[in-house]
């Protein structure tokens, strides 16, 4: 049968310190932009229109630019104009009290069906919304946490699918901080799917270790080759997803779709350096104990 | 001849397949009721039973709170309920209509206070006051679920009365504590749907009218009815011969006739005070002295000045209105009227729903979404096929594991559509993410069961393999569904649908997609041993 193999990494020529020194350098820096972040900004991320509150109106103008736009609503505190899809659709943020002025005005300037959508948001539903997502994302790590504990009910195994599950979700919000990417629920989505993720390829690998016979450097083999299949499986069908959504002009699922690349990318290196390397201690040194 | 026995999970798939059609396009989709939207209004022709949530059909989404304060568990010692709002009401200078008591066994009951301007710390010492113990820590922002319950019926009525058809009124409670309103209407855009439910409705009627005081004459207002008394709501009607201005007809209620019959009489409304009443509506913010007046007022704005008739003077002073009190509401414009009729028959809302998001999004926007959404999955769908075949480089494993793949999407649209579960974009986030994990599942089995390592004999080592993939499989999916659950019960509104998919989706592939691609495989496999 011709399955394409993934190259074997000689693991034996390198050392853990060596091996976990990428990941962990890794997570450091992302650790460091974020907290550089919140140094500055007061959020580690920046906060999108779902967490803040605000207005944000999208519409069609004909033959219209963005610069001519922001002058066209120079009256009004816009935060940003940006143009969406392939057509004449742009999209505008304001203050929540200036929903109706600005209502108005595109349709005195564009026509009276200009307008395609509107979503308005009060920034104490806004704060809400943030307290409500960020317990939903602490309830689900620590529920996958006890889980992985129970299901291989020891410490370096579980610390390890658990550090690299971390790992995975703050290298895609420091990348998102980095490239500009704002929290939307969307993106909440996309970071608990990542935690589901990551830890599908950490089990896959653990359990071919610690639960099968055989030498160390095999069994690691034999699971990342199944592994880097299913996640490069996977990037490939969020890259599409990504690049096709935002041509379209979809919102949400370009979101989703970018962030869980970042997740999808972050995970190779956390699963393939640090899980593995905190596995083969486990087993070499750590069970003699 | 197929071996039931040894393929019975792929017949069970193909079987879920064939009902998972006749949801989609045949007699077993979940009646689709009143969407809102006509056939002709739908742009894109849709052949499915499948239905479409706001954002991709159109319409806009409200979300608010009912403002009020609440004590909960209050020891009224026995007292009467309304006695309890009565003297409350009036120890806090406010309407009795803003104070609710709620009977909760003997000696207990919570208590709502749905005035704006009063402080938790003054509704706590008017509490004290009626002697009802209470501090500032007992008052709370909220309602009870009674006042939720019928402020949402209120809500329903409204927009049904206006014909806004498949539209839906709910309550959702968020983790914060907090219990939203939620109103959904297709096809509407935000501000008629934020007119509609933005203001309390509250109609009264207040009689303006001098009295001879020592001091000369003085302004008295009175409430005379208001929305309870009213019955026999009769169409609002537009100015003709016989009415200068809109109106809507209406009766009153026996008691409330002798009431307001008394009063007409008292306050010499019948006599010297007939047509004695000069009203204009830019003008006019309240009653004027020297003048008989009845306002229509409507959420504390006059609306409206009428002067008694004469015709309506003598049917009082004869008695006949006691034994048919029909009354005429009048207004400025016919739109008033509507809205009048409208707040008259749905009743009035407990009290101000502050909206806390809308959105809207214009029904040819939403529903170019869906065939560009049906795109962008197609487009994720040949490129997993494309990769999962230079992996395997092999049609037996590929196919098999691309059409489990599908069916496992084919039978979650299946259960959306029999279910009548509302299709938004979230939920086509989590079909993607669905092919994803699902695919990752198949690859798994495929690299287990397929592995050539020692000499393969029968089905017993596909067994033990199958098991071996299948705890990994296990496993994963429970850590999935854990991550998701919070998104699942949380009202963080717009992911529930994510949240659902994947779970239904991924228990769909746990229980029966993926071991019938274990089926499969197992025929590949044992075909590979008689081979070598």
């Amino acid at each position: 049968m011709g399955r394409i193999d993934v190259e074997r990494v000689p693991y034996e020529d390198y050392s853990n310190r060596q091996l976990i020194a990428v990941p962990l350098a890794i997570l450091a820096v992302a650790i460091g932009v974020l907290a550089l972040a919140y140094l500055l900004t007061g959020t580690p991320v920046a906060l999108g229109f779902d967490f803040t509150g605000g207005t944000t109106v999208q519409f069609t103008a004909d033959d219209a630019s963005a610069g001519d736009i922001r002058d066209d609503l120079s009256g009004f505190e816009t935060e940003s104009v940006r143009s969406i899809g392939f057509g004449n659709d742009y999209e505008v943020e304001t203050q929540l009290e200036e929903t109706d002025e600005l209502e108005s005005a595109i349709e005195d300037r564009y026509g009276d069906d200009a307008i395609q959508s509107v979503e308005t948001r009060s920034a104490k539903f806004g704060g809400d919304t943030q307290r409500e997502a960020l317990v939903g994302v602490v309830v689900a790590f620590l529920g996958m946490s006890v889980l992985v504990a129970l299901i291989f009910r020891s410490l370096v195994p579980s610390v390890a699918v658990v550090a690299s599950a971390f790992s995975d979700i703050v290298v895609p919000l420091a990348l998102m901080r980095v490239f500009g990417i704002e929290l939307s629920l969307g993106a909440v989505a996309a970071l608990l799917m990542i935690i589901g993720y990551s830890v599908d390829s950490d089990i896959l690998l653990n359990n071919h270790v610690l639960k099968r016979h055989g030498e160390f450097y095999d069994s690691a083999y034999r699971a990342m080759r199944t592994g880097v299949s299913m996640t490069l499986t996977s990037v490939a069908a969020m890259v599409t997803m990504a690049i096709v959504s935002r041509l379209l002009g979809i919102p949400l699922l370009d979101d989703v779709a970018l962030i869980l690349t970042f997740g999808l990318v972050t995970d190779l290196l956390n699963t393939y350096m640090l899980n593995i390397s905190l596995l083969r201690w486990y087993k070499y040194e750590g069970v003699k104990r | 001849m197929i071996d039931v026995r040894d393929n019975w999970r792929v017949l069970l798939l193909l079987g879920l397949c064939v009902l998972a059609a006749l949801a989609l396009f045949g007699p077993l989709g979940a009646d689709s009721g009143d969407t809102g939207l006509n056939e002709s209004e739908q742009q894109v022709s849709d052949p499915t039973n499948l239905q479409y949530g706001l954002e991709l059909s159109g319409g806009t989404r409200i979300r608010g709170l009912l403002e009020g304060l609440i004590a909960e568990d209050m020891n009224t010692g026995g007292e009467d309920p309304s006695t309890v709002a009565r003297d409350l009401a009036s120890e806090l200078e406010t309407d009795g209509i803003n104070v609710t008591v709620r009977q909760r066994g003997p000696d207990r009951a919570d208590i709502e206070l749905f005035d704006r301007s009063i402080t938790a710390s003054e509704f706590a010492d008017g509490l004290s006051a009626i002697g009802i113990d209470a501090t500032t820590d007992d008052i709370e922002d909220g309602t009870t679920s009674e006042t939720r319950s019928e402020a949402v019926d209120t809500i329903s009525e409204r927009i049904d009365r206006t014909g806004l058809g498949g539209s839906s009124v709910t309550t959702v409670s968020s983790a914060t504590g907090e219990d939203f309103i939620v109103v959904e209407v297709p096809g509407e855009d935000r501000e008629t749907v934020e007119e509609l439910i933005g203001d309390p409705g509250r109609v009264q009627v207040i009689a303006g009218y001098p009295v001879r005081t020592d001091n000369g004459t003085e302004l008295q207002t009175e409430e005379v009815l208001t929305g309870e008394d009213f019955t026999n709501i009769s169409p609002a009607e537009r100015p003709g011969n016989r009415n200068p201005f809109p109106r809507v007809p209406v009766a009153l209620t026996d008691q409330a006739g002798q009431r307001y019959a008394n009063l007409m009489q008292e306050a010499g409304f019948t006599g010297e005070g007939i047509g004695v009443c000069d009203f204009n509506a830019t003008a006019h913010d309240g009653p004027r002295e020297g003048q008989w007046c009845l306002y229509t007022v409507v959420d504390g704005e006059y609306v409206y000045g009428a002067s008694m008739s004469d015709g309506l003077a003598e049917d009082i002073n004869a008695g006949d209105f006691r034994t048919n009190p029909s009354f005429v509401l009048q207004t400025q414009s016919f739109e008033e009227a509507q809205q009048l009729e409208v707040n008259l028959r749905a009743g009035a809302l407990p009290t101000n729903l502050t909206i806390e998001s809308s959105s809207f999004i214009s029904p040819s926007l939403a529903q170019k979404f869906k065939p560009l959404a049906l795109i962008t999955g197609i487009a994720a769908w040949i490129s997993v096929a494309l990769v999962v075949y230079v992996w395997y480089r092999d049609v037996r494993v590929a196919v098999p594991m691309f059409l489990t793949a599908s069916s496992e999407v084919f039978l979650l649209l299946g259960f959306a559509a029999s279910f009548g579960m509302a299709l938004d974009l979230s939920h086509i986030a989590g079909l993607i993410a669905v092919i994803g994990t699902g695919l990752d599942d198949l690859i798994i089995m495929a690299d287990e069961i397929l592995q050539r390592k020692e000499k393969v004999q029968t089905g017993r080592v596909f067994q033990s393999r199958f098991r071996k993939a299948f705890w990994v499989i296990g496993m994963a999916a429970a850590t999935t569904i854990i991550a998701m659950s919070p998104l699942a019960v949380l009202s963080l509104g717009d992911l529930q649908g994510f949240a659902i998919i994947t779970i239904i989706g991924v228990l769909i592939g746990v229980f029966i997609t993926r071991p019938a691609y274990g089926d499969v495989l197992r025929t590949l496999m044992l075909d590979d041993v008689d081979r070598s």
